[in-house]
């Protein structure tokens, strides 16, 4: 393999927002998930809980709310009172749409999907109708006296529920009238000063209510006469978010304590048909407010202050018991936030707002494999930039994915309507070259570019097409390579053989000869063997692929927790081998060492990797975030008492 | 002994009693004598007028009988000068009210602008402006292009419109509406903050709560972060500037 040294950079100061939202998505199994700074992530469950769309957000537009509604649409509502619909196939905001009512607390879709109900600062909760191609106000229900801080329909689309603080209304949705107005207790059987907030409420189809609030009550009301019929002290600090799952057997509730609580409905004695309603587990995978959870069918799905996505799939509501059942964490970006520049030294990290390039510090002291050398020169910060509204033309407005080619003279330019620009670049102006037309095919996923070496060649991926190469000097595409069912995570053409490495949300790798039109040989063998089992079982993707200037044998690619090395001229590794190979002893015979080599030559030195590249021949830079360096800005978290402490 | 009260002027004077405080003096005594003459009924003999006569105090006499009829006509005498008061004040109000509102006409009509502008500010609004959000207000510049989505549908013109050209393409908004808004927000982001960090809640640092297990590890660690680098950063800055100053000025006399 070779020695390399190593810049190991830890001055990237990424820090994700928190999540406040999270919206479940039934019939396509998507996840959307939307953060405290305004974006809005979009994670497909089924391709290995990937994240496919991505909108960018603005503090302004702080959501409080998410829902889907029919026909796969997504709506957000936020404290600056507005509806927002996202186009999902441009990747755009389609439109918002002013509620007058102020500051939009909460928002939830009726169970046929056709209405949606919103709950306002001034105490209104207003009713909308989803048309085709727009929302449109229906009415106003009566006006409470503080605002309405959480909905929820009943399956039935006849009542709804609405928390505010200190009371529980019960509303008819033909008249509009509150029915029932439920008061709710400040403190679990005392007296408070501090007023009760019910973070959440659950309207069952039996007509029973469930509330939780900012005393750690979970509370089960009966909105036919409107009392109060059990109580659960689930915690000291506020239960700030309830979902229910669609069979209405079991829910689960999130604190400010980072524990998230699952409730079922188990029968009084084992043959009796008599059930009641049980806390049965607690998960503490959060450290910080728990401020949204979601049930899917099969997986209890929470997100927190701390940035987490946390997924826990129920082991009693799994079918088949295999790595698939494992808790997943998503902490990291699945897409690459780090660009490099070989020839200078030069990194630039994006930052949801603004951009930083850095020039890489320098040694010359020399050491041996494992030393860490100091710095002669120190990392220089050069540039931050912040956006900027320049003079661009209209067709670049809306970029999706920006490349440059490899000397620097042309642009490619992804646009959201699914085409593809080319732009030549000149000193202070630009002229515009060609423009690919977008394929059929819908919109999967992000558009990520690749371009080769030598300028000829440009790939790009994200429709459900599968990925198109063009030829850039003849301006007219080349070939596609054959869709695939999980979306492309990472894409890179090599310097001299002109092959299109493409990495799967699956962990699978293909290699695509482009001036064959066909997968290499090195691909197919490995597709007929398949990967160690090991390797399909990694949690994260593969955010970037890189190549060895001197070795075309070798592919250098990295996740979040190990970078690897394949080199194609060792043989592949089977199931029975070790994967995760340490570095074999020196005194060891040649014999041993060319039985245990295989191709694939795993690191897990340097995690949490972020961006891990080839500089030179014998310099790398691996970018890492300590997860303790996010955790140290976060908000604060509610004290606990430990025994001892 | 009862002490009567003295008769020296009669009519006058008890006329003079009933009458209000702040009647004009020359009113007294025509009110005096009007009263002093019976309207009717029996028994009304014609009061004199004593000069001064019988300053005698201890006067055997009966008290003067008063008819009813006099009595009668006494208080409608004194119900009408009542009302006569009354209309007067009302119309000296009603003028300076007059006054006051032609008065306030004049400043408004100062005010608006010239006729003719106002005129051309409706013609040119029926020919259609581009309703564009090119020019928008100070703090818009900073949002980014997607807010342009959220134009707002009232708009209404501001009363002082410095240019109304019409080649350019402009979206005039109240003020008042933004600001309100914002203010809106700005509560409601202090609600959520109040109410999860708030005082009553209870929180700690995240160094604190990282810390923790620290504590209860066999080897009892420091705490994450142990050191507070944000301490006297003030200090810290005069000392390395004295230090570079005093280096200078060792250097200058190792020199000499």
């Amino acid at each position: 393999m070779g020695e390399f040294k190593v810049h190991r950079v830890r001055f990237f100061n990424y820090v994700p927002s928190g999540i406040r939202c999270v919206a479940y998505n039934n019939q396509s199994n998507r996840l959307a998930v939307s953060r405290t700074d305004g974006t809005v992530e979009i994670y497909n469950l089924s391709a290995n809980y990937f994240q496919e769309k991505f909108f960018p957000g603005h503090e302004s537009r702080a959501t409080e709310a998410l829902c889907w509604a029919k026909g796969q649409r997504l709506f957000s509502a936020g404290l600056n009172g507005e509806i927002i619909e996202y186009d999902l196939q441009a990747l755009n905001i389609k439109y918002s749409m002013d509620a007058f009512g102020g500051p939009i607390w909460s928002m939830a879709a009726s169970p046929s999907g056709s209405q949606l109900l919103v709950g306002c600062e001034d105490g209104s909760v207003k009713l909308f109708q989803i048309n085709p191609d727009k929302i449109q106000f229906e009415r106003n229900f009566d006006r409470q006296k503080s605002r309405i801080l959480s909905l929820s329909w009943h399956p039935s689309g006849t009542h709804i529920a609405a928390g505010s603080i200190d009371c529980i209304s019960v509303f008819d949705v033909k008249s509009g009238s509150a029915i029932h107005k439920m008061l709710v207790d400040r403190q679990y059987m005392g007296v408070s000063k501090r007023k009760c907030i019910i973070w959440g409420v659950a309207f069952l189809s039996d007509g029973t209510v469930i509330s939780v609030d900012s005393a750690g009550k979970v509370q089960f009301w009966d909105s036919a006469t409107g009392t109060l019929v059990k109580t659960h002290l689930v915690a000291n600090a506020d239960v700030q978010s309830i979902a229910v799952s669609d069979q209405e057997d079991s829910f689960v509730v999130g604190t400010a304590e980072g524990t998230v609580f699952h409730f079922q409905l188990v029968s009084v004695t084992s043959n009796s048909s008599e059930k009641q309603w049980v806390r049965t587990k607690p998960f503490q995978h959060h450290t910080h407010d728990v401020r949204t959870v979601a049930h899917s069918p099969t997986a209890l799905i929470s997100g927190g202050t701390d940035t987490h996505l946390v997924i826990r799939p129920l082991m009693e509501k799994v079918e088949v018991k295999n790595y698939d059942a494992a808790l997943r964490k998503i902490t990291f970006p699945h897409r690459r936030l780090i660009s490099c520049s070989k020839k200078r030294q030069l990194l630039l990290f994006q930052f949801s707002h603004h951009l930083d390039l850095w020039r890489l510090g320098s040694t010359v002291a020399t050491g041996k494999h494992g030393d860490t050398l100091p710095l002669s020169k120190d990392a220089d910060h050069l540039l931050h930039l912040k956006t900027k509204v320049s003079k661009m033309p209209a067709f670049l407005r809306s970029a999706v994915q920006i490349l440059f080619s490899e000397d620097s003279t042309k642009l490619f330019v992804a646009s959201n309507q699914g085409s593809l620009h080319i732009i030549r670049l000149l000193e202070g102006s630009f002229k515009h070259l060609h423009t690919f037309q977008a394929q059929s095919g819908t919109v999967e996923s992000m558009c990520l570019l690749a371009v080769s070496p030598d300028g000829n060649w440009l790939a790009a991926s994200g429709t459900s097409a599968g990925v198109h190469v063009y030829n850039v000097k003849r301006l007219k595409l080349h070939c596609t390579v054959p869709a695939y069912n999980f979306p492309v995570t990472a894409l890179a053409i090599a310097p001299k053989t002109n092959n299109l490495v493409i990495a799967h949300s699956d962990q699978q790798i293909f290699e695509y000869s482009i001036p064959d039109k066909q997968y290499t040989e090195w691909s197919r063998t490995i597709q007929k063997q398949g990967f160690h089992y090991l390797w399909l079982q990694r949690d994260t993707p593969i955010t970037h692929i890189s190549f060895h200037p001197k070795r075309p044998m070798h592919i250098l690619l990295h996740d979040a927790y190990m970078f690897c090395i394949i080199d194609k001229s060792l043989p592949l590794p089977n199931d029975k081998t070790l994967l995760y190979n340490p570095l074999p002893p020196t005194n060891e015979s040649d014999v041993i060492r060319r039985r245990t080599a295989h191709a694939f030559k795993i690191s897990k030195r340097y995690k949490p990797l972020l961006f891990m590249d080839l500089l030179d021949e014998r310099t790398l830079v691996a970018v890492e975030r300590p997860l303790d360096d996010i955790i140290a800005q976060l908000p604060p978290p509610i004290k606990k008492k430990k025994f001892g402490t | 002994m009862v002490q009567l009260r003295p008769r020296a002027s009669r009519a006058p004077a008890s006329a003079s009693a009933m009458v209000d405080e702040g009647q004009p003096a020359s009113e007294e005594a025509e009110h005096g004598l009007l009263l002093g003459q019976p309207s009717s009924g029996a028994a009304a003999e014609p009061l004199e007028e004593d000069g001064d006569g019988d300053g005698d105090e201890w006067d055997d006499e009966a008290p003067e009988e008063l008819t009813f009829a006099s009595a009668q006509a006494e208080a409608r005498e004194e119900e009408r000068r009542v009302r006569e008061t009354a209309r007067r004040d009302k119309t000296l109000l009603k003028e300076k009210r007059k006054r006051r509102e032609e008065l306030f006409i004049e400043q408004k009509k100062r005010k608006l602008l010239p006729d003719a502008v106002l005129e051309k500010l409706t013609a040119a609004s029926q020919t259609g402006i581009k309703k564009s959000p090119g020019k928008l207000k100070e703090d818009n510049l900073q949002k980014k292009n997607e807010e342009c989505e959220k134009r707002s549908e009232s708009k209404k013109v501001k009363e002082k419109v410095q240019s109304i050209g019409q080649n350019k393409s402009y979206v005039a908004r109240r003020l008042k509406d933004q600001d309100l808004r914002d203010s809106r927000q700005q509560a409601a982001i202090a609600f959520i903050q109040n109410s999860l960090y708030g005082p009553g809640t209870n929180r700690t640092t995240v160094n604190k709560f990282l810390s923790l297990n620290n504590k209860r590890l066999p080897v009892k660690k420091a705490a994450v972060q142990f050191l507070n680098n944000g301490w006297g950063t003030q200090k810290k800055q005069n000392a390395k500037r004295f230090k570079r100053r005093w280096m200078v000025r060792k250097m200058k006399t190792s020199k000499k």
